[in-house]
């Protein structure tokens, strides 16, 4: 098991023709995922790296069975083309990008549970089931197969915990970037709730950020009866307060979104909390032992 | 670096009052009728019925507090007062205008906002039955979670107001310009819309005292509003910092000595947060995923070779969807072509991390392991910190 993508899934990439569109239909496939289409509107019948190219999310689902999405577009475009794969059917859709109005980020989140779907975005570099399969642009090497559900606010960080979890011997379940904007379609307290579900996660970790409620969240879920074990870190001790710093969710406007209250609130919830990245494998010992 | 004080402090996207008062009034928010003027003697030209409230346009948000609102009781007294509100500075910003409203009457004052919240998963609606300056260390505002603007129920915000506001009448007015305020936020893309206070005028109807919006700068694609907002804003940048901006680099200038040249918002601050448990301070937040090619890395190089408080450059980049052997070559290049002295430490890992190591080894430049490494190796290269 795994959360939202397992190597049954079958992928297609809106956008394929672009740079980013080819990249991933090299990487994902060399990673083992089933990538089953691409589209491209008005460019049907392509082949992009062996990959069979169609005009719509509609035809390529007819015709190949794909049911998640990893949408390459500009974000004037981005809104049409996540809509498009939620009215084709498809389960779960990734959009990367970043620069996204947040009033599109809304319309994409109702739409996608309005259907049941799933929508993973936007700002983010997806997400990855090590050993089954990818659905985003992260470095391969950083992640292997074991039982540690990943959450991320930050695709750079991620790829840098995932790397020292995996150097430590600490495999991951699925880690899932559900990315830096205030909006998000999966957000933290859903993931968590698709961790716990999850026989084969044994513990979660959470990397966060200053600014945004997410992590009290996780904090209201560690405190819950049966909960799995949970250590989370947030980056941004050294911000200063007022200034946005590169995320747009991640500024501190009140107490509540700096470092300190954050950590506090999750220690007082008994998650293991790590002031800075060099010390989250220690704490995620601490829960879990050797892994 | 030296800290950006003034205008340069806010979003570039908010907007004055009288800006945002427009834009309300645009959509059927009643509002006081004022006037702009930039000089007191444009007051002579105005016909306006006193008293008057002579308000400064600045985005300080103390500005009630710091004198910036003043009542005039005649032509005179405007005039002086329009006089020492341009000679002011709110919060290190000069205003740049001055807006002249008739002075109104309030029975009591409200509060109103829509803005966008992530645990709505979308637009909330915040209510207080007592605006003003009192909202601040007052009771929480009455919250209703919306999510997509299409979500909005009246009967929903009418159930949470009964609670808090005995008039019905009020309550009717909140939840009409309470649709108004989410439409507004929906079409023409604000992340914001606050009315702080909202007057309650005797006869019962509301009026907008105040106007607080922010927009989303991600839509100046499709508004034209906000693209001449940030084309605004970088006029009064200084050089170095419109430059990032217009290259896609994310800049926020600190005050430290370590030049911090990295990827991504999240490895950025956790890099930050290690320079300052070593007892560094980090010269800025510069994150330059969004532009990562040989452009973008020479000017954060330029940037932080010209600030004379930066004593080292720290490059540390993790990349997933950039390539790091392009950047290895990039960085190569750049130490070739400098003539600057400050030492430079790198740390390359992420997609081809590899081969990025190989280039750096190839041209003698050390390629530090671990990201504790690197900040070190900055640390004693910058002398130690403080």
């Amino acid at each position: 098991m795994s959360i939202l993508l397992d190597d049954k899934s079958a992928i297609v990439i809106q956008g394929i023709t672009g740079k980013m569109g080819r990249f991933s239909a090299r990487d994902l496939t060399a990673y083992g995922t089933r990538v089953v289409a691409g589209t491209a509107p008005g460019r049907g019948g392509l082949e992009v790296e062996g990959t069979p190219v169609f005009s719509s999310v509609a035809e390529a689902v007819a015709e190949t069975g794909a049911d998640s999405s990893l949408v390459y577009v500009p974000a004037p475009s981005a809104l049409d083309a996540v809509l498009e794969a939620l009215e084709a059917g498809i389960r779960l859709v990734v959009y990367p990008g970043d620069g996204l109005p947040v009033a599109d980020a809304v319309e994409m989140r109702a739409a996608a549970r309005a259907r049941g779907a799933a929508f993973v975005g936007p700002n983010t570099p997806g997400l990855i089931s090590p050993g089954k399969a990818k659905l985003g642009f992260m470095p391969s090497f950083c992640y292997r197969r074991g039982g540690i559900g990943v959450i991320s606010r930050s695709g750079s960080l991620s790829y840098e915990v995932s790397h020292r979890l995996t150097q430590a011997g600490l495999g991951q379940s699925t880690v899932v970037g559900i990315g830096g904007d205030p909006v998000k379609g999966v957000n933290a307290a859903e993931a968590v709730a698709m961790f716990d579900a999850d026989p084969e996660t044994a513990a979660i970790v959470y990397l966060g950020e200053i600014g945004g409620g997410d992590e009290y969240d996780l904090a209201r879920y560690a405190q819950g009866p049966g909960a799995k074990p949970v250590a989370a870190l947030v980056v941004g001790l050294a911000s200063p307060p007022g200034r946005k710093m590169g995320h747009a969710g991640a500024l501190i406007g009140s107490r509540a979104d700096s470092h300190a209250a954050k950590i506090a609130a999750l220690r007082a919830a008994s998650v293991a909390a790590a002031e800075t990245v060099s010390e989250l494998v220690p704490a995620l010992r601490g829960l879990v032992g050797t892994g | 670096m030296t800290r950006p004080r003034g205008r340069a402090f806010y979003s570039p996207v908010l907007m004055l009052e009288y800006e945002g008062k427009r834009l309300l009034r645009s959509v059927g928010v009643r509002v006081p009728e004022g006037a702009l003027v930039g000089a007191a003697a444009e007051v002579d030209g105005l016909s306006l019925s006193y008293p008057v409230a002579v308000k400064a346009q600045v985005r300080s948000g103390g500005r009630g507090k710091a004198g910036g609102v003043v009542r005039a009781e005649d032509a005179g007294a405007a005039k002086a007062a329009v006089a020492r509100l341009m000679a002011s500075a709110f919060d290190g910003e000069r205003p740049a205008s001055v807006l002249v409203e008739p002075w109104v009457a309030a029975e009591r004052e409200l509060y109103l906002s829509v803005t966008v919240d992530g645990g709505a998963g979308g637009f909330v609606v915040l209510v207080s039955p007592r605006g003003g300056v009192e909202i601040e260390g007052g009771a929480p505002p009455l919250r209703y979670d919306v999510g997509a603007p299409a979500a909005f129920r009246a009967h929903r915000l009418r159930e949470i107001l009964a609670a808090a506001e005995p008039d019905a009448a009020v309550r009717e007015g909140v939840v009409r310009l309470a649709r108004l305020l989410l439409r507004l936020a929906a079409t023409r893309d604000c992340t914001t819309v606050e009315i702080n206070p909202l007057f309650v005028l005797a006869e019962g109807a509301l009026v907008a005292a105040d106007a607080k919006i922010v927009r989303d700068e991600w839509a100046a694609f499709r508004d034209g509003e906000i693209a001449a907002l940030i084309a605004e804003d970088r006029r009064h940048r200084p050089e170095a910092i419109r430059r990032c901006l217009e290259a896609g680099l994310m800049l926020v200038p600190l005050e430290g000595e370590i030049g911090l040249i990295s990827g991504g918002a999240g490895m950025t601050m956790a890099a930050m947060d290690l320079i300052a448990r070593a007892g560094g301070r980090p010269a800025c937040f510069l994150d330059c995923s969004a532009n990562p090619t040989p452009a973008g890395y020479r000017l954060s190089f330029d940037l932080l070779e010209s600030d004379p408080g930066v004593k080292v450059i720290l490059v540390s980049i993790f990349g997933g969807a950039t390539q790091m052997e392009r950047v290895a070559r990039v960085m190569v290049d750049i130490v070739a072509a400098r003539t600057a002295r400050k030492p430079v430490v790198f740390r390359l890992n992420g997609t081809n991390a590899e081969e990025a190591d190989e280039t750096l080894k190839r041209h003698g430049l050390d390629n530090h392991a671990t990201l504790e490494g690197a900040v070190a190796a900055a640390m004693a290269l910058a002398g130690g910190g403080r």
